[in-house]
């Protein structure tokens, strides 16, 4: 239904209503086209007096849409009356009327109430991130970044992820301020995206761009780069963090890879125990590899064609100045069939190392094990973007290090007319990093862009100059 | 009067607004938005209150009236409450917000909200019980229409004066019960031994396990109600287990009485390793034919959050043959997962061996998960419906596959 355009009297709701099919439910289907249609509130208003009239008495459900009409328009002095009619008429309210309190009141000069609220939302639930994101955004836009800042700690320590707009909020709203400790907070931020390698987009980039350069004294200079495959910023010469994990993070990837994705809980699901010992003294014997290749996957990648052909033209490819291969495949591939010729599988055995896992057996564990054995210098061939296996990684530190280490470890082909075209794996690491004087950035162009496997290759370099 | 006193500080409160918005703040940080929605509220206020004959702040006198007794009370009942309070008072507010909560809820049901660790799970749980609810209410007014109904029924009849005659006395479920049982002891005696592994008990949340059990007490049914039972074994079943809570929720006394085996036994201790066949849907091997001289074995399992290849590890590790259930072969499948409930492969595994018809079995397949029953291998099928589709697009697929050998030759020689 339509909501009317000017308040009505009280017969002309009547009359509505009984036009209505339900009559029981019209005040509450009225409400919500009201708040769809963004109707005035003088049309709600009046049909609140006529509930009320007519009732004594207003559902709490009709407050709580009417006091979203006021939240949505700003109707500020609104919104303060009918908290004061709510609080009188109720001990505590649920979560969506604190979300549009906390809201409204946070964009109106009494933002200082939307604060109390906060603390009795506090006593019954965790709050939501909107709720802190409100909060902290009012307590910045009026400069008191030590509030925000204390919200945002708070958020945080209730496992709250802070959204891109809080963050710009308060690089926005810090900028051009004095003060050691300000600036703390803020390297904290960008230190955040770091540990938990986020990419702000174009816009936030640009807060932080500008807030840099806004540091009285800092002598802070912001270009936008991009960064050469070798891995040196063009601005700077500065050269980023290489893609290698540290011993300590490679030899710990490697022990939660063998006890999350290989054993897991089962070790029978993706292996038996015999499997995986055999191929344990298998790589042994043979280490170090260069390259491990997932036999079968590579041996997909052109339809049309034979798929050990395809393995054929990967293996030979690859087989160039002494480096080592493994190629895992399974044992329904030395079958001689249509797809598996028996030929061709030997001569590949003359330049590679083969393992055959059992059918039923997972190869893809293997293949991660057969490489973070060989060491650092080991890559792997697959398109498979191994999001089952990081998903078996148990806590978020560690899956992104497998992350890290995928990103420098895996080459991912692409076959173009037959030509053989790698795409390398990255030399550098794609997160937020400094070096002190220096501060390079990476950032995607819009908000949603990215998929999650990719990486931004626009950067931020920001470089302090004495 | 009184109208005109909100009027006044509505005024009062609006003018203040665009002082403080000046004042003491950076103007260009200062969010456009903000500031064209207060002039438009102080227009508002301005040109459409006066010109009104309707007073339509009224409500609000309305609501603040004849509540000041109260307030007094709510004001010392707020401190101190205990937490189930407040989770009760919180639920309280969601209902009147319209929220899916239900009307009543229990002491123990209230702390199994009160535990659970998130807040969508909340939700959940609470959606869970409201529709309990509903269904238990429309349920209970069933029933008291049908009894209206009977009472009538049983007034005219009394009316005519009818009553009906049979030679037989109206005992009927009774006979029924005997004659079954009497099969059921049958096939303990020389029945098919049909094996329900009880040991994933560690892979299951508790309300999975209370489905887990649902099921088994729905296949127990069917099996004995069927012409020749199976002789069901429960395996690895440890007493004092959640399985066992749950069996005796649903079967109080009867639960000692049942005609199957129950045991902590495994499957491998009772019966000759050769004769096992354990059915996974994981399975490479794809079960041909029903074999009268197996013994299967079924995983008492409920995986809603598709853990694959549990009970094929299970089956691997023992050493036990596998199979799967000839799905893609017979069934031109449509969505859902390839796992069955309990009491659908019950069905299934009796039709097998009653009659040996995969198209009669796999009727027991719900018809939401499959489009079709095929005759021809499916696969057959689908490649003249990817030809139908590929014709239709106008896309000539060829399938053009070069003579390999001679490929293979070129290589060499180039190389």
């Amino acid at each position: 239904i339509q909501p009317p355009e000017k308040p009505l009297q009280a017969e002309e709701w009547n009359r509505l209503k009984e036009s209505f099919r339900s009559p029981e439910v019209f005040e509450e289907v009225m409400f919500n086209s009201m708040v769809r249609c963004n109707s005035p509130i003088d049309v709600a208003k009046s049909l609140l007096t006529h509930v009320a009239k007519s009732n004594g008495d207003i559902a709490y459900n009709l407050l709580v849409k009417y006091l979203a009409l006021c939240v949505h328009q700003g109707q500020v002095s609104e919104i303060r009356d009918v908290y004061d009619i709510m609080k009188i008429r109720f001990k505590s309210f649920d979560s969506g009327a604190y979300n549009l309190f906390i809201r409204g009141l946070c964009n109106s000069d009494e933002w200082r109430m939307a604060l109390t609220l906060l603390e009795e939302v506090k006593k019954i639930m965790v709050p939501s991130r909107t709720n802190y994101e409100s909060c902290i955004k009012a307590a910045s836009r009026h400069q008191e970044m030590n509030l925000a800042f204390q919200l945002y700690h708070e958020m945080l320590a209730k496992d709250l992820v802070p959204s891109f707009d809080i963050l710009q909020a308060l690089f926005d709203f810090s900028r051009g301020m004095e003060g050691a400790e300000l600036q703390k907070e803020l390297f904290g931020i960008l230190l955040y995206l770091r540990e938990n390698q986020m990419y702000p987009h174009k816009t936030f980039m640009w807060s932080i761009k500008l807030w840099f350069e806004s540091i009285p004294g800092g002598h802070w200079r912001g270009h936008l780069t991009n960064i050469k495959n070798s891995g040196q910023c063009p601005v700077c010469n500065h050269q980023l963090e290489d893609s290698n994990l540290t011993e300590e993070e490679y030899s710990n990837l490697r022990e939660r890879i063998i006890r999350d994705v290989i054993h897991g809980t089962d070790t029978f699901r993706k292996t038996s125990p015999q499997e995986f010992e055999a191929f344990q003294t298998f790589v042994e014997n043979r280490l170090p590899f260069d390259i491990v290749i997932d036999g079968l996957n590579v041996s997909h990648i052109k339809p049309r064609k034979m798929q050990c052909e395809n393995l054929f033209d990967a293996v030979n490819c690859l087989a160039k100045e002494n480096t080592r291969l493994l190629v895992l495949g399974r044992k329904h591939m030395l079958v001689n069939s249509s797809n598996w010729k028996r030929e061709i599988m030997k001569e590949m055995q003359n330049k590679a190392d083969f393992f055959f896992a059992e059918n039923i057996s997972e190869d893809d564990a293997f293949l991660l094990y057969a490489t973070l054995q060989s060491g650092k210098h080991c890559k792997f061939v697959t398109r498979d973007f191994l999001r089952d296996h990081k998903a078996c990684l148990s806590d978020s530190l560690t899956r992104h290090l497998f992350r890290k280490w995928q990103r420098g470890h895996q080459i991912s082909n692409k076959m173009f007319f037959s030509v053989f075209i790698q795409q390398p794996a990255f030399r550098y690491d794609c997160v937020v990093q400094t070096t002190g004087d220096t501060w390079h950035i990476p950032y995607k162009d819009a908000f949603e862009e990215k998929y999650s496997y990719q990486v931004p290759r626009k950067w931020l370099c920001i470089q302090q100059k004495r | 009067m009184q109208s005109a006193n909100v009027l006044l500080k509505k005024i009062v409160r609006s003018s203040v607004l665009p002082f403080a918005a000046q004042h003491g703040m950076k103007k260009d940080l200062f969010p456009l938005s903000r500031a064209l929605s207060l002039s438009l509220c102080m227009k508002q206020d301005n040109s459409c209150n006066p010109s009104e004959k309707l007073d339509l702040d009224a409500w609000k006198k309305v609501m603040k009236s004849g509540l000041q007794e109260e307030v007094a009370e709510t004001v010392s009942e707020r401190q101190e409450l205990s937490s189930l309070a407040a989770a009760r008072e919180i639920l309280d507010m969601w209902r009147l917000a319209g929220r899916a909560v239900p009307e009543n809820i229990s002491e123990e049901q209230l702390q199994t909200f009160i535990e659970c660790p998130s807040k969508s799970a909340k939700k959940k749980y609470l959606k869970y019980l409201h529709l309990k609810e509903l269904k238990k209410k429309s349920d209970k007014r069933k029933m008291e229409k049908k009894r209206e109904r009977r009472l009538e029924a049983q007034e005219q009849a009394s009316k005519t004066g009818e009553t009906k005659r049979s030679s037989f006395l109206c005992m009927w479920s009774n006979t029924m019960d005997k004659a079954y049982n009497w099969r059921a002891a049958q096939s303990m005696i020389f029945g098919q031994p049909l094996v329900f592994d009880m040991s994933y008990e560690k892979d299951m949340s508790v309300q999975e396990v209370a489905y887990t059990v649902r099921q088994l007490v729905l296949s127990e049914g069917c099996n004995r109600k069927s012409v020749d039972p199976f002789h069901i074994h429960f395996c690895n079943f440890k007493d004092s287990s959640l399985y066992q809570k749950e069996f005796i929720k649903h079967y109080q006394e009867a639960w000692n009485k049942l005609l199957i085996t129950v045991t902590d036994q495994c499957y491998t201790d009772l019966f000759p390793k050769d004769k096992l066949v354990y059915l996974t849907a994981d399975s490479p091997k794809v079960m041909k034919t029903f074999d009268h001289n197996k013994i299967y074995i079924v995983g008492s399992m409920v995986d809603r959050s598709i853990k694959t290849g549990v009970s094929l590890a299970r089956a691997k590790r023992l050493g036990l043959e596998t199979a799967a259930l000839p799905l893609e072969k017979y069934l031109l499948w449509n969505t859902g997962a390839k796992n069955l409930t309990l009491d659908q492969m019950m069905h299934i595994l009796l039709t097998l061996k009653d009659t040996g018809d995969w198209k009669k079995a796999l009727e027991f397949v719900p018809k939401r998960k499959y489009s079709a029953f095929v005759n021809e291998p499916v696969h057959e099928l689908k490649k003249t419906l990817n030809l139908i589709s590929a014709l239709k697009l106008g896309k000539r697929q060829e399938q053009v596959r070069k003579p390999f050998a001679k490929n293979y030759s070129k290589k060499l020689k180039q190389e």
